[in-house]
């Protein structure tokens, strides 16, 4: 180490002791050495670690052969030696600290989150550290928890083709619709793609031009790991709840400090409102909760309570989630106590069928929440009898059930909604009229009925196998049946094409393969994969990444 | 003699191990006292894992490596108070038996303590430790103040 110190480096720390290298290494994963007299005191270090890394001096905590490294001692009396290493944490901000503190937060976060990315846990990693104790990730996560997503989302189905925008809306009023979607492989797939995400976002004129002012959040959103990280908790709302709560932990510290709360309220003018107004104008919704996919998501979970939150504002949960402009006035709950975690997470956590069935009487978009998602599933995806026999006894299935049949509206909105569906209104008139008679609405709300229809489905499906179009299908269908149940297989079939429809969005099936992807494609024959057929059926398996069809090409589906 | 050897090379290189940083990093221990040759006392860090209520703490602990070390664990103690299943409120000390029931809950846990090997080494203690707080049963329970001391 002598040797070391004396040929690289003639510049030293402080009073003519050599300098020694001094690996530090932070709880973000991230490492980076500095050069440092071991004759300097603690307080020094810290000041020069400062230059070196995002934490401010006031900031560090030290830890080196485990012990807390205090301020006046000097790095020797610790022991420390060179190559040795010393750990950093970020604490908060001692309370007395006053704005300059604070302020450097924002700015210094941004790039090394970002870019430093040197560590073993990166992404996720850098993005904790700083979620517990900035005020950025207050920001990151709000918007992105509660708005990027939305708009990733939104923008992802918004993006596609108009008519899906109802659709999208059923989707973020359904948790569990948006959660299965999350976990599709197709949708997966998508999102691993940082490239087609941001052309997503950006393909929302308002989410443009809140990145064109806050250049800050185009990190976030030119980040992949973040956003698979949104994405992720959407789809799990255990991890949802955890950001909530991080957030929320963050927010109160903000709010602490003196200027935090001005700052906090900017940060929800410049960015918290715009995001939620682009997510909510993609949702095409007058309503917040509704168009915000989180907010559905723990909706669904703190049922009617997360819908009160919105006007309210008792718990800060609600507040967060449901993203009011105004910034919480209310002192944040101790977070030590067991109110806050209780009160966030009875919010989140209260199993709650009975929030279904307490919801506010349908609107149109509700009615499809449910009835798209679960009932196509039901219907075309698993012949499980005894599964489906399970949702038919769910009252608030049944409940559900009852009002979306008993608006007619909503019976014409979705025969629109699907082309095909329409063509086959046309092509029978009846069936219009059978859609729109309540009698038979009121029946096929019966549970029995419903089961009846469970079976006469398998029967059909096995026909439809066979039979090549759909309306042959479904007047052979009527055919079987009695009167009545020629309505419901009709009905069926509506469901089951109005699914694949809106499940059909990523993979855009009307568009040739050929077509759709033919940058890909030559993008691969210039690779030399010269098996056309081949290169399609790649490409559509992973959505047209290139990347990713290369790996399957090559043998390597796994990725 | 013949087990004193294999001890202090063992500990030493542990020491090396905490002063450098090497392996897992995520936690930080050194010995108390550099002057005593037995290097029996040590000080140990965990560093709360993320998306826990112990996230942003400094936990310190007090490791005691008896001359039977590593054929029997050190003594393990919480220096900072903490909250956790497997720690005596009380005094700080782990209670051995809990840590090996956890291993019976959750057999890819390994209650350390109560099933030690030579091979284990008191950074294996820490990082586990660090895992048992990120446990659902751990992860959530409610902290006493930071910066108090059993």
């Amino acid at each position: 180490m002598g040797a070391e110190g004396d040929s690289s480096e003639p510049k030293v720390g402080g009073e003519g002791e050599e300098a020694v290298a001094v690996n530090v290494r932070c709880s973000s994963g991230s490492k980076f050495t500095v050069r440092t007299s071991l004759n300097s005191t603690v307080e020094a270090f810290k000041a020069l670690l400062a230059q070196n890394c995002d934490v401010p001096a006031d900031q560090q905590r030290l830890i080196y052969k485990g012990r807390i490294l205090k301020d006046d001692q000097t790095l020797l009396s610790y022991g420390l030696a060179a190559d040795h290493t010393v750990h950093m944490v970020r604490g908060f901000a001692p309370a007395a600290s006053t704005p300059p503190s604070v302020s450097p937060a924002p700015d210094s976060n941004t790039t090394p989150g970002v870019t430093r990315g040197v560590g073993s846990t990166e992404g996720a990693g850098l993005e904790n550290t700083l979620l517990g104790s900035s005020l950025f990730p207050g920001l990151g996560l709000n918007p992105l928890g509660g708005g990027g997503g939305a708009g990733g989302a939104a923008g992802l189905f918004g993006a596609g083709l108009p008519e899906f925008e109802q659709v999208q809306q059923q989707l973020t009023q359904n948790p569990n619709m948006m959660r299965e979607i999350m976990n599709m492989p197709a949708i997966q797939s998508l999102m691993n793609n940082p490239d087609l995400m941001r052309s997503l976002i950006m393909s929302n004129p308002q989410m443009r031009e809140i990145i064109d002012r806050n250049p800050e959040l185009a990190h976030i959103l030119n980040d992949p790991g973040i956003l698979r990280q949104t994405l992720e908790a959407a789809r799990n709302p255990e991890l949802m709840r955890e950001m909530m709560r991080n957030t929320d932990r963050a927010m109160s510290n903000i709010e602490s400090s003196p200027e935090g709360f001005n700052m906090l309220r900017r940060m929800y003018e410049n960015v918290q409102e715009p995001f939620l107004n682009a997510t909510t104008m993609t949702g095409n919704s007058g309503n917040d909760l509704g168009s915000n996919p989180f907010a559905a998501l723990l909706g669904n979970q703190g049922g009617a309570q997360a819908r009160d939150g919105s006007n309210t504002l008792s718990a800060t949960g609600a507040q967060t989630t449901t993203g009011q402009a105004v910034p919480n006035t209310n002192p944040l709950p101790n977070p030590w106590s067991n109110n806050t975690g209780g009160g966030t997470q009875t919010n989140t956590a209260r199993p709650n069928r009975a929030g279904d069935a307490r919801a506010p009487p349908p609107s149109v978009a509700g009615l499809g929440g449910l009835g798209l998602p679960n009932m196509d599933q039901m219907l075309s995806g698993m012949p499980d009898a005894t599964q489906m026999n399970q949702l038919l006894q769910n009252p608030a299935i049944s409940q559900m059930m009852q009002s979306l049949l008993s608006n007619p509206q909503y019976m014409n909105q979705i025969l629109s909604l699907n082309p095909q569906l329409r063509g086959m209104v046309d092509l029978n008139p009846q069936l219009r009229e059978m859609m729109q008679n309540p009698e038979l609405l009121r029946q096929l709300t019966n549970p029995e009925t419903l089961q009846q229809m469970l079976t006469l489905q398998q029967s059909l499906q096995s026909q439809l196998n066979r039979q090549q179009s759909t309306q042959d299908s479904a007047q052979s269908g009527a055919n079987t049946g009695t009167a009545n149940n020629a309505g419901l297989e009709l009905l069926m079939n509506m469901f089951g094409g109005l699914g694949a429809g809106g499940f059909a969005v990523p993979n855009n099936p009307d568009v040739p393969p050929e077509e759709l992807y033919a940058t890909q494609l030559s993008q691969l024959q210039e690779m030399g994969f010269f098996d056309t057929q081949e290169n399609i059926r790649a490409l559509r398996a992973t959505s047209g990444n290139v990347h990713a069809a290369v790996e399957r090409l090559l043998g390597n589906p796994g990725q | 003699m013949s087990v004193y050897f294999p001890r202090n090379f063992r500990l030493l290189e542990e020491l090396e191990r905490g002063e450098k940083g090497i392996g897992d990093g995520t936690v930080s221990y050194g010995m108390d006292d550099g002057d005593d040759i037995y290097m029996r006392s040590w000080t140990g860090t965990i560093i709360g894992p993320h998306n826990t209520v112990h996230e942003g703490r400094i936990y310190q602990l007090k490791l005691f490596c008896d001359k039977d070390y590593p054929e029997k664990p050190p003594s393990v103690r919480f220096h900072s108070r903490v909250n956790m299943t497997c720690v005596n409120h009380e005094t700080g000390v782990f209670d051995y038996v809990e840590i090996g029931s956890i291993a019976l809950v959750e057999p890819k846990k390994f209650g350390l303590l109560a099933n030690w090997q030579r091979e284990y080494t008191m950074e294996d203690i820490l990082t586990q430790l660090k895992k048992e707080m990120a446990a659902p049963h751990n992860r959530k329970l409610v902290q006493p103040p930071e910066g108090t001391y059993f």
